[in-house]
């Protein structure tokens, strides 16, 4: 990679060719991205303002005018419609999905950080094996398991509950959450844990103390992914709540659809209804959101 | 957490005493609760709620929780529910279902109720539809209603303004128009109803069946064809027989060429009813129960709407008259504690009192004959206003001798299911009736074929397959702590061992309960043939060899599959860096532009799926409106030039009906999820050096070498961790298609998650769902072992690889 230039004059001549290029370039180029970037960004948020659109109208406005435009008369309607059904409370969907996510999120938060606390620090007896099948689960389609697992919840009875959807989320916390902390806390200082140690610090003091305060931006990474996870987990509660009442956004919004064959106006308030939590939750946790995916995707 | 799992412990706890109690003093007087589940829609529930009511005041001990479910899941919902035991106590059953409950001893026959009910009388209901809720003699279901779809709900107003008398009944179709019948011939009646404006595109037609099957079934039955040999326990599928190939054509052509009934397209994502009640249609064919709905939605003709009354619908006139028929009833779960309160409830509702309720309301014409004849369900003068339209309700009894119902065999639904994949395709023009049958009949054929000769399977031996399962649980075990062996630790590390194998708990024991153990269970399950109600049988390779040469649809799957993973991921991947790369040019407001992009990839998966069905639409969805103009004309200029070769008979593109194009859509509606990636590469670019771009512009490197040299190797990580998670997670695509299209058309998104999850779920072959599950795994596996191959590109930063 190393190109010696020739002479001062040959490689100042060639820095200011370069450099007014470069202005041109970057002038032109920074209105081009701003351009490509503002269409781009219209496209993907199309479908929303479709959705807000039509929810927004009367049934009547929706038959009579074309789909993009914006509704003459905003109404409110739809959602009190929407909220007012008592075959389908959308209230008792968020109440469930708001349950289930938290308590999931405790679970995978509490068991992967102490998995992962163990994989990072101590040593024990198949402790390399151990981790390779934990890689291996990682790669594992959940379908595999999941017929199974459903025979299981069957036969102790635990369908048309949360149990299934939020006890197993106690025991591990999910391969790929203990893999992300295990990296982070090789990443703390063992000088740390090692003084503490010394000074006659249990493993259990040492964890709770040293490694727990240390690691909030990565716990912060994981509850935030295993929340919005479970936010939107659609195929777990299709197959465990029957139970109209114990349904979720997901489930319920589809259950909801069908039941509203064509009613386009109500379907559409009932997804605005369903979305808003999720942009509300993803705009508070955005920090921790970029800074998670940082870390999950780089080294 | 901790108090979930406790208060699950003192439920149970609970409910043992409860039931220890109630055995000791069998006459207490604490009041059972029934569960009712019902298909039955907002309206119908209501009715039931009462007349529930007037049942807990009769019965004080017995209280009852309604359960309504939509009717699409309804039967996959209560064979799961029987299945996890947590089943109603009384649900409503069908003559075409009836049979999937009744064959593996879920719900009782009820012949052994008859005489607990003084006055009970099986004889006063029609017989036709006690005989179609029977198998081989013994009633399994106590009909409530029977429901012959022959009822034509027609707009009187519109018959007025175009001269035409009323339907009277005595009409008759052919295939072809008899100009010379006039009124009475069908067809001739439908062309003096359609009109078109000036482009030539009809704005009103004469008459829709609610939805195709209706109308296909009369066809079919008036010529006195049928869909399979033997209703009760078919051994032939008649899709070869002409009558039916042309059944389906004819409905096509009326559709597409005549144009006289309107097609799905024209219907432009309003429902057939709507068509009706918005006065597009003069004549809607279905059963009785539009009733109800049909009064709330029709205004008054002094508010705008008009006036309506039903008629029977045409005979053919080479044949006889034929109708296909709904009818419905209530059945006794075999799992419930209260089989005598049950048959009370049941005999409630699916007699006189709940009769009377429904036809009252004119939800559903009463199962005993003697009540659908007199008051309230035919209008007489006690009849309040609201409740006397529609007048001539009298059709529904003078239908009934005619009704043809749907086969009983336990084998029907679903095979029937599997033999009508391409009829999407023959109501968009895309294939003939002919030529969609040609294959899907004969391949029907071999699986009825098939499932009748394993019809005695030797029972699944699960000692042996425990046995197994244990072995390889123990090899695992012994394959971890193999090098172990030779290993001697010192006490402190001893506790150390100790002290990590309790912080390693929750895990371990997750793995061996949720994963390891499961995995194990589904490769035994895949050996077998099992519903999880009655015993397992034993297939040895059945599943295997069905899925590989038999089930043509698995192969279409994993085709389906892999297109969509080896298209959308890379696709996505490119987007999703292009999206980076431009937010990593110091461009300003990079949050917000990243917000923007994110938003759409962590929306709700099911709202997303809704508004893109709404952007999908053929008529008068976005992407159409945007390439055709709103009304067929203007529309993005180049765009439509360039699209136009897509669009089908209709003139536009049908995103989501047409065979080519669905799976496209879907691609298409994938890239709207780059955003997830972009963050991840975005972080990955930033966290580039600037001075590895600086050094490589001194060396006077292009743009495209830099990206080359420095970018990809640098980023390669974040890509190939783009790439693994977009791969499985493709490999396992499941709610778009499950909230799209179902897997259609003619399983052209039948994503192999699908195709697992209706076997398992649906149908409640869990062995044969167990044997594509594994099949799935191991082409995740070989996948991500070739990535994994390819990991030697990767770049690890202070790694000398």
């Amino acid at each position: 990679m190393a190109v010696v230039p020739q002479s001062k004059e040959v490689a100042q001549k060639a820095a200011q060719k370069s450099a007014s290029k470069a202005a041109w370039n970057g002038y032109f180029s920074r209105y081009a991205t701003l351009i490509v970037l503002f269409v781009g960004a219209a496209l993907f948020l199309i479908p929303f303002y479709v959705m807000m659109a039509i929810a927004l109208k009367s049934p009547a406005e929706v038959a009579a005018t074309d789909i993009w435009s914006w509704p003459k008369a905003p109404t409110f309607q739809n959602f009190k419609t929407v909220l007012e059904n008592t075959n389908v409370s959308f209230w008792n969907f968020f109440r469930n999905t708001a349950f289930i996510a938290t308590v999931t999120t405790a679970g995978v938060i509490f068991s992967s950080s102490v998995v992962a606390y163990a994989f990072a620090r101590l040593n024990f007896a198949g402790k390399d094996r151990l981790f390779m099948l934990l890689l291996a689960t990682m790669m594992l389609p959940g379908i595999v398991t999941m017929i199974p697992t459903y025979v299981l919840y069957a036969r102790i009875g635990w369908v048309n509950s949360f149990l299934p959807l939020t006890v197993p989320a106690w025991f591990g916390g999910g391969a790929f959450n203990i893999f992300l902390l295990r990296q982070f806390y090789l990443g703390i200082p063992r000088e740390l844990d090692e003084a503490a140690f010394l000074d006659g610090a249990s493993y259990f003091t040492i964890f709770s103390r040293i490694i727990m305060p240390l690691s909030g931006p990565a716990l912060a990474t994981v509850g935030i992914f295993a929340f919005m996870y479970n936010w939107k987990d659609f195929m777990g509660p299709l197959l465990y709540l029957n139970d109209p009442e114990l349904q979720t956004n997901e489930l319920g919004l589809s259950t909801y659809n069908a039941l509203q064959a064509a009613q386009w106006h109500l379907i559409m308030a009932g997804s605005v209804l369903v979305m808003i939590p999720i942009i509300i939750l993803f705009l508070i946790g955005q920090k921790y959101f970029v800074k998670g995916i940082a870390m999950t995707g780089g080294k | 957490m901790l108090s979930r799992i406790l208060f699950t412990i003192t439920l149970c706890l609970t409910m043992l005493t409860a039931g220890f109690a109630q055995s000791e003093s069998a006459s207490s007087e604490k009041p059972i609760t029934l569960r009712f589940t019902v298909w039955d829609g907002d309206e119908a529930s209501k009715v039931l709620r009462k007349e529930i009511a007037n049942f807990e005041k009769a019965h004080p001990k017995i209280k009852v929780k309604l359960e309504p479910v939509n009717y699409d899941r309804y039967f996959e919902k209560l064979l799961t529910q029987y299945a996890a035991d947590v089943a109603p106590d009384v649900a409503m059953m069908d003559p075409g279902n009836f049979q999937r409950f009744s064959k593996r001893g879920a719900i009782f026959a009820l012949e052994e109720f008859f005489d607990d009910v003084p006055g009970f009388d099986i004889k006063s209901y029609y017989p036709s539809i006690v005989k179609a809720h029977s198998y081989k003699g013994e009633l399994f279901v106590l009909p409530r209603d029977i429901a012959p779809m022959a009822v034509v709900y027609y707009n009187k107003d519109m018959f007025d303004k175009a001269g035409i008398p009323y339907p009277d009944g005595n009409w008759t179709w052919d295939f072809k128009p008899h100009p010379e019948l006039g009124d009475k011939d069908f067809l001739t009646l439908l062309q003096k109803f359609q009109k078109k404006d000036a482009r030539g595109k009809v704005t009103q037609w004469g008459y829709v069946p609610g939805w195709p099957e209706l109308f296909v079934d009369m066809v079919v039955f008036g010529q006195g064809a049928r869909y399979v040999n033997d209703a009760e326990d078919p051994t032939k599928f008649n899709y070869d027989d002409p009558r039916v190939i042309d059944s389906f054509q004819f409905y096509a052509d009326l559709t597409l060429k005549e144009k006289l009934i309107p097609s799905s397209f024209d219907q432009a994502g309003t429902s057939t009813k709507q068509l009706f009640t918005q006065q597009k249609v003069a004549m809607f064919q279905s059963g009785i129960w539009e009733t109800p709905q049909l009064r709330v939605e029709i205004a008054k003709p002094d508010k705008g709407g008009f006036n309506w009354d039903i008629a029977l619908a045409p005979k053919y006139a080479n044949g006889e008259r034929a109708y296909p028929t709904g009818g419905s009833g209530y059945s006794i779960m075999k799992k419930t504690r209260h089989p005598k309160e049950a048959w009370l409830l049941t005999q409630w509702m699916a007699g006189a009192p709940g009769m009377m309720a429904m036809a009252k309301a004119g939800i559903a014409q009463p199962a005993i004959r003697e009540l659908a004849l007199q008051e309230p369900w035919i209008p007489g003068p006690n009849t309040p206003e609201d409740q006397q339209i529609p007048k001539n309700r009298i059709i529904t009894d003078q239908a009934e001798p005619f009704v043809v119902f749907p086969p009983t065999g336990i084998l029907y639904p679903d095979l029937n299911l599997m033999v009508r994949q391409p009829v999407g395709l023959i109501y968009t023009g895309d294939s003939t009736a002919k030529k969609a049958f040609s294959t899907s009949q004969p391949v029907t054929q071999d699986r009825l074929d098939t499932l009748r000769r394993e019809m005695d399977l030797p029972t699944f031996n699960w000692v042996a397959a425990g046995t197994i399962g244990i072995l390889i649980a123990l090899g695992i075990v012994a394959w971890i702590y193999w090098p172990e062996r030779k290993i001697k630790r010192t006490s402190k590390e001893q506790r150390e061992n100790r002290t990590a194998y309790l912080f390693i708990m929750p895990w371990l024991v997750g793995i061996v309960i949720f994963t390891a153990g499961p995995m194990i269970l589904s490769l035994l399950m895949s050996f077998s043939d099992w519903d999880i109600i009655t015993t397992a049988r034993w297939r040895g390779f059945g599943n295997y060899t069905e899925a590989f040469t038999i089930d043509p649809t698995f192969w279409k799957s994993l085709s389906v599959t892999l297109i969509y993973t080896l298209v959308s991921v890379p696709l996505g991947i490119g987007m999703s860096l292009g999206l980076a790369m431009l937010l990593n040019t110091k461009v300003k407001g990079i949050a917000l532009w990243r917000t923007c992009y994110y938003i759409p990839a962590m929306a709700s998966p099911i709202a997303t799926s809704l508004i893109w069905i709404k952007l999908f639409q053929p008529e008068g969805g976005l992407l159409n409106a945007m390439i055709f103009g709103p009304n067929g004309q203007g529309g993005i200029p180049g765009l439509r030039q360039l699209l136009e070769p897509l669009a089908g008979s209709n003139g536009q593109i049908n995103w989501l009906q047409n065979e080519q194009i669905a799976l496209p859509s879907l691609i298409l509606m994938s890239i709207f999820g780059a955003g997830g990636g972009m963050v991840i590469l975005l972080a990955a670019l930033q966290g580039v050096p600037q001075y590895y771009y600086e050094a490589a512009t001194l060396d006077g490197a292009s743009a495209a070498k830099k990206f080359r040299a420095v970018t990809v190797p640098l980023i390669s990580p974040a890509l190939f961790f783009s790439l693994i998670t977009g791969f499985i997670g493709s490999f396992q695509v499941f709610t778009q298609a499950f909230q799209m299209t179902q897997g259609g058309p003619n399983n052209a998104t039948m994503f192999f998650m699908l195709l697992t999850y209706n076997n398992a779920f649906r149908t409640l072959r869990m062995g044969y769902a167990s044997s594509l599950a594994w099949v799935l795994f191991v082409v995740v596996l070989i996948f991500t072992v070739l990535q994994l191959q390819g990991n030697k590109f990767v770049y690890y930063e202070g790694s000398d690889r």
